[in-house]
């Protein structure tokens, strides 16, 4: 009898933990929200002036843990070939194999490894992949206040890098008129599921 | 941006290089053989392309990511390889056209390896990627075969110039549409084939005229036309895919060349050979240009406002327009003229703004 409730007993504690995993759980997981969030960039030209441009179609997802922020995650993907300088004839040449080469490498992500609350955010490290390279960066993401809106909670973020065009295999021949140095600017916005 | 005098630079280091060696190596043999001109051929324009593309300062990832690295480091070897076997080795000539035929057909799936191309989607299928890989393979090996048939039947230099002329276009082509990169690899490899095969052919006639009467007339050896033929197609493919040219001016360049076919019609083959050589070159030009002119008009609308040869009309106080013209040589020059112009506006319309005021405020 007692072998009987022992194996009761463990069927429960095991559906208990499988079911209700997701509920035991403090994060809360978030789409990237396309409308409301934008990722741009601007590099120098001939070292007087930026040129600004931003990327249209960008999705991810984070699932934030308020308690133990190092169980968060941040995953963020970018359409290379939906990049907008405002330019069609200047966004065709940022396409080809000179540039981000899209064909090639048509996504430029961002996959979290750790991450650290800081006071007014978290800095997340993680691996940057962009023109085929991999490069491990640290990004500091400030913000994080909630809002319910139409009964859909919503968290935001903002970041800014700095990125070396030369580290990421772009062809040190184009980079002359525009600067090795591009900033990328990401304001995002996420959505619960 | 394009560096004009590092290319010719790179054009020299690769004619001069190729021809030298080639040069060299038939002048010190003492008998000299079709199998053995192929292989001193081979050997030359690995060495040319070599040269050319470190003195261009080539960039290359290993392993090769892109599209123009791998026919650099793959399809280009693999090329020299294969003629080296077909040409060099007692094998028979179904055998050595099966190989080449076999590598013609890999090309295309090659340099578009882990490109968008091979992902299927909703828009784009395996059966549209594998039927485009096919139809390229296809075009580049008609176009082999016909230069190939053409280059046995009655060989002569005037087929590896127009050639060379073929990659120089597409080359240009290229770089006009915005990759300069791949528009610049045309450089070493157009001078590669022109000096290996200007070297061959002006040894085996002048410096050693023994090998008039062991090699065929006006011998060619074909690593030169497989070489480039491979790399026009190359070329034009990483243009086409990767880059922005179009299709049309792409299938232009490639067939350009069997315009040389045209020589083998009856009553022009029995010409003397520089008539027929100078006909084979006007002839595989004129589409060329065709094709040249096409893509400096596209670049003029599209690329040129770019590099700064555009109208800038800030819409500020005092001045109406500004032409900024080759913003790339002068821009500071420019910008500080112009700045001065607007400081010029600035101060005369503060002027007249306080004289305007000063009326204002003086008694009536």
């Amino acid at each position: 009898m007692k072998r009987v409730y022992r194996i009761i007993a463990s069927a429960v504690l095991i559906g208990t933990l499988l079911c209700g995993g997701g509920v035991l759980s403090a994060a809360d997981v978030y789409d990237y929200d396309g409308v409301h969030s934008s990722v741009s960039f601007k590099a120098r030209h001939l070292d007087i002036s930026w040129i600004h441009g931003r990327f249209n179609e960008v999705s991810g997802k984070f699932s934030l843990d308020r308690e133990e922020p190092s169980k968060s995650t941040f995953s963020l993907t970018i359409q290379a070939d939906s990049v907008d300088t405002a330019n069609e004839a200047r966004d065709k040449h940022l396409r080809q194999p000179d540039y981000f080469d899209t064909k090639q490498y048509p996504t430029i992500e961002f996959q979290s490894t750790s991450t650290k609350a800081i006071d007014g955010g978290y800095e997340v490290t993680g691996d940057f992949t962009m023109h085929g390279t991999t490069k491990q960066i640290t990004l500091v993401l400030m913000g994080g206040k909630e809002h319910v809106f139409k009964d859909v909670k919503r968290v935001a973020f903002s970041t800014e890098l700095s990125l070396k065009r030369s580290d990421f295999g772009f062809d040190p021949k184009a980079i002359g008129p525009i600067g090795d140095k591009a900033l990328i600017l990401i304001d995002c916005e996420g959505v619960r599921k | 941006m394009p560096e004009p005098l590092l290319y010719a630079q790179a054009m020299g280091v690769a004619a001069i290089t190729s021809s030298v060696f080639v040069f060299v190596m038939i002048a010190v043999r003492r008998s000299v053989i079709t199998s053995w001109l192929n292989a001193v051929c081979v050997v030359g324009l690995g060495l040319g392309l070599v040269t050319g593309y470190a003195w261009l300062g080539y960039h290359r990832s290993f392993p090769p990511t892109s599209g123009l690295d791998r026919l650099l480091m793959i399809v280009v070897p693999v090329t020299l390889f294969v003629e080296l076997i077909a040409t060099s080795t007692p094998i028979s000539n179904a055998v050595s056209w099966l190989l080449r035929i076999v590598v013609a057909i890999a090309i295309p799936r090659i340099l578009l390896h882990k490109s968008v191309y091979l992902n299927v989607t909703d828009d784009w299928t395996a059966w549209q990627a594998n039927a485009m890989i096919a139809v390229s393979g296809i075009l580049l090996v008609i176009v082999w075969g016909a230069l190939s048939c053409v280059t046995q039947r009655s060989g002569g230099i005037s087929i590896a110039f127009a050639l060379c002329l073929a990659i120089q276009c597409a080359g240009t082509t290229v770089m006009l549409a915005g990759y300069i990169k791949g528009g610049a690899a045309a450089i070493p490899l157009a001078a590669t084939v022109f000096g290996v095969s200007a070297a061959s052919r002006v040894s085996t006639r002048y410096l050693r005229k023994d090998c008039e009467d062991r090699l065929p007339n006006s011998f060619l050896a074909p690593a030169i036309i497989a070489l480039g033929v491979v790399g026009l197609f190359g070329l034009l493919f990483v243009g086409r895919f990767f880059g922005e040219i179009s299709t049309m001016s792409a299938l232009t360049i490639l067939f350009a060349p069997v315009l040389c076919c045209v020589s083998e019609a009856p009553q022009i083959r029995n010409q003397k050979p520089w008539v027929v050589a100078l006909l084979r070159v006007v002839l595989v030009a004129i589409p060329l240009t065709i094709v040249l002119v096409a893509a400096k008009r596209e670049f003029d609308r599209e690329m040129l406002p770019l590099l700064g040869d555009g109208i800038v009309s800030p819409q500020s106080q005092g001045c109406r327009s500004l032409r900024v013209r080759n913003w790339e040589e002068s821009s500071q020059r420019e910008l500080m003229s112009s700045v001065c112009v607007l400081d010029d506006a600035t101060d005369t319309s503060r002027q007249r703004t306080r004289q305007v005021s000063r009326k204002a405020q003086e008694p009536r």
